[in-house]
């Protein structure tokens, strides 16, 4: 039986990585006896593998608690930069939010993203501090800092510890006293929104759903809006944490829907479900968007064997993952692999290590790179590989995306944020003190300057104490080159890059001076160099190899020799030929590499 | 067991040495000088247990080698060689070799020596440059190799061979000219120069691998064997195998066999043995070998069985390293045009015979024709 719709409160937590938004999700479980206290475990809810390791929540999902004759629906975010569309969809979901701030940390600056994606989402915010039994805390500050921001009283601001369980009750009472109840009209048509969706072996698509209007039956023949699929849904429920099955899900109600769909992208996130046939809405629910990737990679099977391995799973992956897009490419270098776009570098990383775990592949992978708009006689083309970027002055002018960055940062690393965004080639937009101590800066950058180590740079030139979010800023115009290089005079496509003019030599430099230390000297001289169309920017040379012999061969010392041979025989097979040059798959490997701390966000 | 028309040679492994050097990774040990009368027992008790497998092989030659076989004594030596000819079918002019480290040797126990039938003496000279010396945690100093020289000559040795090792920390061109030069002085007939060769499970290799000492510099070490074989073959050595020169006629008979794929018989632990395509090996630690020894059991550690693919890279690449070279006709031009063409083989007649560059480069060499 649907609840009554006033006592039913949607809401979510706004808080940056390490804020403590799982253990408080933990401590409202127990409180509203949700899990049995003998079942309860930490972070309950982070259930797949990979969002354990890395500590984060890639796929949101809601949970129905029951406290004080209400329906609470908890619809947890995604706290990744890379997936905002998805965050604006679960906030989409909620009428209220709880912005959850470290009481020893401050705002940071992805939360603070969130928080105004909340605030222009239309929903009430229920602050809170926490970690208010840490002795770094520093609550009447940060209690200052949030009132701030918030235009409020600092008595407002509640104090908890979702480690002690102090002050949850008391924040479970707030929301049920602050946040409205949903609004929807029982007898319209059915329209749900699908805030996130996941694939079951067993089951297929699973959505998860936000009901405004109508009423979503257990088993229903369904529509969805963006896609026009229809499908037979085989069983509506709510997360309690557990699934349990419903008859039906009513307005303003949060849960899951079967759908008896196989493959994602049939209900993408942000998407309206309807009912078919004369039921049907006429209007979708607004905001719906086509997930868009921002980075691309060739991928590659390290063994030229295995495309067929690769490409199956991809399509695998694809039924899961809604925002993962590919096509065939091939290189010379690498042969046939695929050319793969992603949201961000961790959406890019979690790929590959779905690959390569689940699928037992070794992956190369070209260093990842943004999408450019190429202009010649006003006709665009997109372009996602450097190695397709017209090599000289054959184009009229080229496009880059930007991004709009938000970073916070104490004051007195101002300085320090100011010159690794200008060496980023960024423009300030604008800058506010948060507090006399913290200060709000916004840059437009182009997105190819932060996705590689921007982070790791903001954060080593700030001790650690600067945070960062973006959102996508359209495209601009911008003096890009494309960098060739060429081994023995021979480019390898495998390595061109795209980079802004006046970077092209620092980068040409840098990167024949890897390769000279990756490729394996060879029996003739090999000239490793950088090039701009046919001008050669940068050169060295692997000085040719002149001895590779065992200075003993007795005995005993034959056997050993012959398989040490072997050995080298086999390395010879795997390693890839460029022109006449021999190059192992490691050194495309390292070569490609993006320095691994670029992705840790 | 089948029989060979070959000439076959037998090597006794001693592990016996008074230090360890911090590159050598053979079997030898310091501090087991209280196994030495098992050993030797056991030695000539293995002799026993091998020679019906030979019955009909006659062999021309023998090698001490280790570890240092000149730490044992004298006596001790010729009992072993005596029994060696009592078991196995040994020519009265087979080549009878003997390591020796400089230091391990007086004109009095040489003279003993060369009376108990060990008529060739390798001495492990390695360089004349103390720095080099050091760096090898050699104990001797360049002043001892021309004393063992001189009490070997004294003595009536005619066959002498000088080892040499260059590349180790501090070796220059200079310090390897200076070396090559001592070492001519002392007129030895038979030279070895190995390239220092990091092994892994050495002092030494560890010591390169956590960065405490440099590895060897590849093209130095290239341009001190070309150094070599310009000095030497100035000075009328042949060049006969990647690191031995000899006077006309005293190619050493025994290490021709293994490249020559010969048979070999092995004594004593770890020694390694070949015949027919088959090799095999005993048990590695002296302790363990003795206890098998002693149980009346041949101490085999381990074989392998060529098969023809093993045994055609092994001809391939033994046939290079002496210079005797392949038959062109072996291998489609175009596996070899490219290496005469570079100046790293020179086609004789047919036969592809690498360069002193191509010798440097015998893996690619060997790894482009048999690919």
């Amino acid at each position: 039986m649907a609840t009554d719709i006033s006592r039913i409160r949607n809401f979510c937590i706004v808080a940056h990585i390490d804020h403590g938004k799982s253990t408080l999700a933990d401590r409202m479980l127990e409180i509203t006896h949700t899990v049995d206290e003998r079942m309860m475990r930490a972070q309950y809810l982070d259930r797949m593998d990979l969002e354990r390791e890395r500590g984060i929540t890639i796929k949101a999902q809601a949970v129905r608690l029951v406290h004080e004759g209400h329906e609470l629906n908890l619809i947890d975010t995604p706290g990744h930069v890379d997936f905002t569309y998805e965050v604006s969809r679960s906030l989409a979901a909620c009428e209220g939010a709880i912005l959850l701030v470290d009481a020893a940390q401050g705002l940071e600056a992805q939360t603070l993203a969130n928080f105004h994606l909340a605030r222009d989402a239309g929903l009430t915010i229920v602050p809170a501090l926490n970690k208010i039994d840490l002795p770094a805390a520093e609550p009447d500050r940060r209690a200052e800092e949030l009132a701030h921001l918030l235009d409020r009283d600092p008595h407002d601001i509640l104090r908890i510890s979702a480690k002690t369980g102090a002050g949850v009750e008391e924040l479970l009472a707030a929301v049920i006293a602050h946040v409205p109840p949903p609004v929807g009209d029982a007898s319209a048509p059915l329209r749900a929104l699908i805030f996130d969706s996941a694939f079951d072996t067993y089951r297929g698509v699973i959505t998860y759903v936000r009901v405004h209007d109508g009423t979503l039956p257990s088993h229903a023949r369904i529509r969805m809006f963006a896609t026009g699929v229809e499908s037979d849904a085989e069983e509506a429920g709510v997360m309690a944490p557990e699934a349990t099955p419903v008859d039906a899900l009513g307005p303003g109600e949060v849960g899951y829907l079967v759908t008896g769909l196989k493959d994602v992208h049939h209900a993408k996130v942000g998407d309206t479900i309807t009912l078919a046939g004369k039921h049907a809405a006429t209007e979708p629910l607004p905001g719906y968007r086509e997930p868009k990737p921002m980075v691309w990679s060739g991928l590659y099977p390290a063994d030229g064997n295995d495309y067929p391995v690769l490409r199956d799973a991809l399509d695998k992956l694809k039924l899961s993952d809604s925002a993962l897009v590919y096509e065939p490419e091939s290189s010379q270098a690498l042969g046939f692999g695929f050319r793969v776009g992603f949201l961000g570098l961790l959406h890019m990383d979690i790929v590959r290590e779905r690959l390569e775990r689940e699928f037992g592949l070794e992956l190369i992978s070209t260093a990842p790179n943004v999408e450019f708009h190429v202009f010649r006689a006003d006709r665009m083309t997109v372009v996602h590989n450097p190695a397709e970027m017209p090599a000289g002055g054959d184009h009229d002018r080229v496009e880059e995306p930007v991004v709009y960055a938000t970073i916070i940062t104490p004051a007195e690393y101002l300085g320090a944020v100011f010159e690794l965004c200008q060496a980023r080639r960024g423009e300030l937009v604008d800058m506010s003190y948060l507090t006399p101590e913290r200060v709000e800066v916004h840059y437009v950058l182009p997105l190819a300057e932060i996705v590689f180590d921007f982070f790791d740079q903001l954060k080593s030139k700030t001790r650690g104490f600067a945070s960062l979010d973006y959102e996508p800023w359209g495209f601009q115009d911008s003096r890009l080159v494309r960098v060739d290089i060429l081994l023995h005079g021979e480019p390898v496509d495998a390595f061109s890059s795209v980079v802004h003019r006046d970077k092209a030599y620092t980068y040409g430099k840098q990167m024949v001076e890897r390769l000279k230390e990756l490729i394996p000297r060879q029996l003739f001289d090999v000239a490793v160099q950088a090039s701009i169309g046919s001008k050669v920017i940068a050169r060295e040379t692997v000085k040719a190899k002149r001895k590779d012999v065992l200075a003993k061969c007795y005995g005993g010392d034959i056997t050993r020799k012959r398989k040490l041979l072997e050995t080298q025989k086999k390395g010879k097979e795997r390693m890839r030929r460029v022109g006449r040059v021999d190059v192992p798959q490691e050194a495309f490997i390292a070569a490609l590499r993006v320095d691994e701390g670029a992705k840790k966000r | 067991m089948s029989t060979s028309a070959e000439p076959a040679g037998i090597y006794v492994h001693v592990p016996f040495c008074l230090t360890r050097c911090g590159y050598c990774d053979f079997n030898a040990y310091a501090g087991l000088d209280g196994l030495k009368p098992r050993y030797l027992a056991a030695l000539l008790r293995e002799a026993e247990l091998a020679g019906p497998g030979w019955a009909g092989t006659s062999f021309t030659s023998v090698f001490l080698g280790g570890g240092t076989p000149t730490t044992l004594a004298p006596e001790d030596l010729r009992t072993l060689l005596a029994h060696l000819r009592t078991v196995f079918d040994l020519g009265d002019d087979a080549e009878v070799t003997i390591e020796a480290n400089p230091d391990t040797v007086t004109e009095l126990s040489l003279a003993a020596i060369l009376d108990a039938g060990y008529g060739r003496l390798s001495i492990g000279a390695q360089s004349f440059d103390p720095a080099v010396l050091t760096a090898l945690e050699r104990i001797h100093q360049p002043a001892s190799v021309r004393a063992a020289v001189a009490a070997a000559r004294g003595v009536g040795y005619g066959n002498v061979s000088l080892d040499l090792i260059y590349g180790a920390q501090g070796e220059t061109l200079g310090s390897w000219t200076h070396t090559l030069e001592q070492t001519l002085a002392l007129a030895p007939e038979h030279i070895s120069a190995y390239a220092l060769t990091i092994e892994p499970a050495t002092p030494l290799g560890r010591k390169v691998a956590v960065g405490e000492a440099p590895p060897p510099d590849p093209d130095l070490q290239a341009d001190l064997f070309l150094r070599a074989c310009e000095l030497l073959r100035e000075a009328g050595y042949v060049h006969y195998e990647v690191s031995n020169w000899a006077r006309p006629g005293f190619e050493c008979r025994h290490n021709l066999g293994y490249w020559e794929r010969r048979p070999y018989a092995g004594l004593g632990a770890g020694a390694h043995a070949y015949r027919d395509d088959v090799r095999w090996w005993n048990v590695r630690p002296p302790e363990a070998y003795l206890e098998r020894v002693e149980a009346g059991e041949l101490p085999i550690g381990g074989s392998e069985s060529l098969d023809p693919s093993d045994a055609y890279l092994e001809e391939v690449f033994l046939r290079l390293r002496i210079l005797e070279g392949v038959p062109a006709s072996w291998f489609e031009p175009a596996r070899y045009e490219a290496f005469v063409a570079s100046g790293l083989l020179q086609d004789d007649l047919g036969r592809l015979v690498p360069t002193e560059r191509g010798l440097l480069l015998l893996n690619e060499l060997v790894l482009g024709l048999t690919a």
